[in-house]
């Protein structure tokens, strides 16, 4: 199930609320694992049987690691034994054909893929219990000992199948005990309601322009770019709206998940862009392989060594294809042509440093998007006009001219500027007055427009479902 | 504002929105169709195990549920509006609108659809015209976009689709009724061509297959009006408009006989005006098989029309010139199976489909 489906926001979101609210305090967490249950299964029942393991796994595992802290060989047996079922579903579910298929390639068997359906979510709640269980053998957590609030933290519906990537550290306390109140409920609907909007009426509509490109015949060095500008907003909407939703979700419940975003396309490199994206992904794989690799307190040779590890396994976490490996190796070049080259340069000069990071952004976006490497290469080559398109086609300034406000309430709104606007009004009494009353007008506007949408069947695509 | 009731009215609002439609999704009775939309509702799904182990119920609820929303047709409309009038969008669900003219975008070209119309007309030729003795002729309709979408809009290659299609029926003659068209010959809401607007196409194809026609009718208006299937489709709020269709003495003694009912009727069915396409009083909306036979006809010659939707307007008008006119949708009747049906020894046959027929045209049979 999807937040921007009718099921969800009139169905289940109105029960759930509903039952969480006057279950009393010792149940909620079982209402909240119940209804993740029912959240997770409601598409494909079948896959519920991976999600129960690692739970099961984590927890029983997770107590292990406990009890014996102070054996050193045992809690270490523990520990791998809880990470290698964690990653050994993950790779079984989602690599294991991957793996076939390159062994075939390089030997010249024919072993027959698995073609196993990815369960959705599977990359996220694997992330929560490996930090889960790791974090439990350093000590800096204790192991849950309530089945059920260990089962809500990893199946929690709000961040199940798409983030942020929650760890147990961030919501322990939480889980035991959390308030509820009027301001948490209005903070949450309201960015409930922004990541709704950023999902449905940008991030859907620019797929469907996407679409467009790839249907058509009609190809141009405009709509090449038109393209890779709309892919790079499109995915950053998806995937920041829908950790909206999360995080306004999660404040309803009484939880506080870490933040997702912050505003990546503003960033002046690489190295910023991967502090402002996808942040709870960036900081699992610096706490729990960059740093226990050794970081950057080790020899040159070794650290160029650990960045490219670490970006390898950050392509392909996003997915089992030789693509998305490129795709994370592609910013480990940079990150370390930058660490060893530019990076000083790039902060001097803004205009310099904006134009690099329009390049590495669309140009990686669109590897992102790439069938293979070898569509990426055409696409990008036919975006610095060696692929023997015409400038400009009758279809390319149709659909940039139909999707132009979209794509500029797109870029304006992939800025801070909103949000300082919003901050200088409300320092003001006359501003802050406009403010209260325009708000839940704007929240209805917005809910009325994306209800719209849901209801005429619009492209509801969710990129990060495959991950 | 106190910033408690700040934060009681956002999460009113909010929780009013989605408890207030979740409640009336429940409070009121499922529908059967949309009107608007002219199709059939989606019902709720049957729940199994089997559905839903495999996902089918799950697939099939998310179109229950948005085809039964509480006040689809009202939402709908907030959406066209969202996507026309606040984000600037040049079409609504692929309709656009030019000069109070609507009209769906119909391109690339599809060289397998136009490909199959000439195959299957091949197919016709070879298989019960080649030796029947009648002269084969092709006619195209433009559609809307040919006029509408010039320069702005992305539109089919006309020129392309009309040069397939005479290199691919090169024993038909090709008779050009292009130049007897504009944007006015059609109805600002429906993809139609308005009857008393082509009386100059009809004279041209008659004259084409050597038959001359008049065309001298009275022109008579519907006293509802008229709302065409762009009204439905863009949910944008289009005026209605007059339909009107061209009657006579002599057209009034035409008798269509309905090859499906085995019925005989007028060529108008005025009764069609209250349904959900007014369009369809035109020879009963579409058919596989129909004859008309007119009393009156100025020749003994007999036609045969392979036609569509726009056929059933104009050939009303052509049954002036021949003594019968069979007109054959091979989207419903399989041309293999026309021998059982139809007998085309020594008459005239006219191919004539419209561009956006022939551009979909897998679904020719």
């Amino acid at each position: 199930m999807v937040f921007s489906s009718i099921p969800f926001l009139f169905y289940f979101l109105p029960a759930v609320l509903i039952c969480y609210f006057i279950a009393p305090k010792r149940l909620k967490n079982a209402v909240l694992l119940l209804f993740s249950i029912l959240f997770y299964g409601y598409g494909e029942p079948r896959f519920l049987v991976f999600m129960i393991i690692s739970i099961a796994q984590g927890y029983v595992l997770g107590l292990c690691i406990e009890k014996y802290r102070k054996n050193k060989r045992l809690k270490a047996l523990f520990t791998a034994l809880s990470c290698a079922i964690s990653i050994g579903l993950l790779v079984y579910c989602k690599y294991a054909d991957f793996f076939i298929r390159n062994l075939n390639a390089l030997t010249g068997l024919s072993l027959p893929l698995l073609n196993i359906a990815l369960p959705i979510g599977i990359s996220f709640y694997t992330f929560q219990i490996l930090s889960y269980t790791v974090d439990v053998a350093r000590g800096s957590v204790e192991a849950q000992k309530n089945p059920i609030d260990l089962g809500a933290y990893v199946a929690m519906f709000p961040q199940l199948i798409a983030g942020p990537i929650v760890r147990y550290s961030d919501i322990a306390e939480q889980l035991k005990s959390r308030t509820h109140s009027l301001e948490k409920i209005s903070a949450g609907a309201r960015r409930f309601v922004i990541g709704l909007g950023k999902k449905v009426l940008i991030a859907n509509q620019l797929a469907e322009l996407i679409s467009a490109y790839k249907a058509s015949a009609d190809g141009s060095v405009l709509f090449v770019w038109t393209y890779a500008v709309a892919y790079a907003i499109h995915i950053y909407f998806d995937f920041s709206g829908y950790s909206d939703m999360a995080i306004g979700l999660g404040k309803i419940f009484g939880f506080d998940f870490p933040e997702n975003f912050n505003y990546p396309f503003i960033s002046k490199s690489a190295t910023e862009f991967w502090r402002r994206w996808h942040i709870t992904l960036g900081s699992w794989f610096r706490d729990y392989v960059y740093i226990p690799m050794g970081g950057n307190r080790v020899s040159k040779p070794r650290w160029l060594f650990n960045i490219f590890v670490v970006w390898m396994l950050t392509g392909f976490w996003h997915g089992a294809d030789w693509v998305f490996i490129c795709w994370g190796l592609f910013f480990a070049v940079l990150l370390i042509a930058e660490k060893l080259l530019y990076l000083k340069k790039l902060e001097r000069s803004r205009i310099l440093a904006h134009i690099y990071k329009f390049l590495f952004v669309t140009v990686s976006f669109v590897l992102f998007d790439s069938a293979s490497l070898g569509a990426a290469g055409r696409t990008v080559s036919q975006m610095f006009g060696f692929g023997g398109l015409t400038l400009v086609s009758t279809e390319a300034v149709y659909n940039l001219r139909s999707y132009a406000v979209i794509l500029i309430i797109g870029i304006i709104d992939s800025t801070p500027l909103m949000k300082t606007l919003i901050k200088k009004a409300e320092e003001k009494p006359s501003g802050a007055v406009v403010l209260s009353i325009a708000e839940p007008i704007a929240l209805l506007a917005l809910l009325a427009l994306c209800t719209g949408y849901l209801v005429d069947g619009s492209f509801n695509p969710f990129l990060y479902f495959r991950f | 504002m106190n910033k408690r009731i700040k934060y009681a009215v956002t999460a009113a609002v909010c929780g009013l929105w989605i408890f207030g439609l979740s409640l009336l999704g429940l409070i009121l009775p499922d529908g059967d169709v949309s009107l608007s939309e002219r199709r059939k509702l989606a019902v709720f799904p049957k729940l199994s195990a089997e559905s839903l182990s495999d996902g089918s119920f799950t697939a099939d609820f998310e179109k229950y549920s948005a085809d039964q929303f509480p006040l689809r047709d009202g939402f709908r409309r907030i959406k066209a509006f969202g996507e026309y009038f606040v984000f600037g969008q040049s079409d609504s669900n692929g309709i656009y609108l030019r000069d109070g003219y609507a009209s769906k975008l119909e391109y690339p070209l599809n060289p397998d659809g136009v490909g199959h119309v000439a195959e299957r007309m091949g197919y016709i030729y070879d298989t019960y015209l080649k030796d029947s003795g009648g002269k084969v002729y092709l006619s195209i309709i433009p559609d809307k976009n040919y006029f509408m979408a010039d320069g702005i809009y992305p539109k089919l290659d006309y020129d392309e689709l009309v040069s397939t299609l005479r290199e691919g029926a090169d024993f038909a003659e090709y008779i050009d009724i292009f130049p007897c068209l504009g944007l006015s010959d059609y109805y600002r809401t429906d993809t139609h061509w308005r009857q008393e607007r082509i009386t100059g196409a009809a004279k041209a194809l008659a004259a084409g297959m050597g038959v001359e026609i008049e065309c001298d009718y009275e022109e008579k208006a519907l006293d509802k009006p008229f709302y065409g299937v762009y009204c439905g489709q863009s949910a944008l709020p289009l005026e209605g408009e007059e339909m009107i269709y061209l009657d006579s003495e002599e057209m009034s003694q035409i008798e269509v006989y309905n090859a499906e009912t085995g019925a005989s009727e007028g060529v108008y069915v005025l009764e069609n005006a209250g349904g959900s396409d007014p369009y369809e009083i035109f020879l009963d909306g579409p058919r596989s098989l129909m004859t008309l036979t007119n009393p009156n006809a100025k020749t003994d010659r007999e036609l045969v029309v392979f036609r569509d939707s726009f056929g059933s307007s104009i050939a009303p008008l052509l049954a002036e010139g021949y003594r019968t006119v069979t007109l054959i949708d091979i989207r419903y009747l399989p041309s293999p199976n026309l021998k059982f049906f139809v007998d085309f020894e020594g008459k005239d046959v006219l191919f004539l489909y419209s561009t956006l027929v022939i551009n979909n045209g897998e679904t020719m049979r």
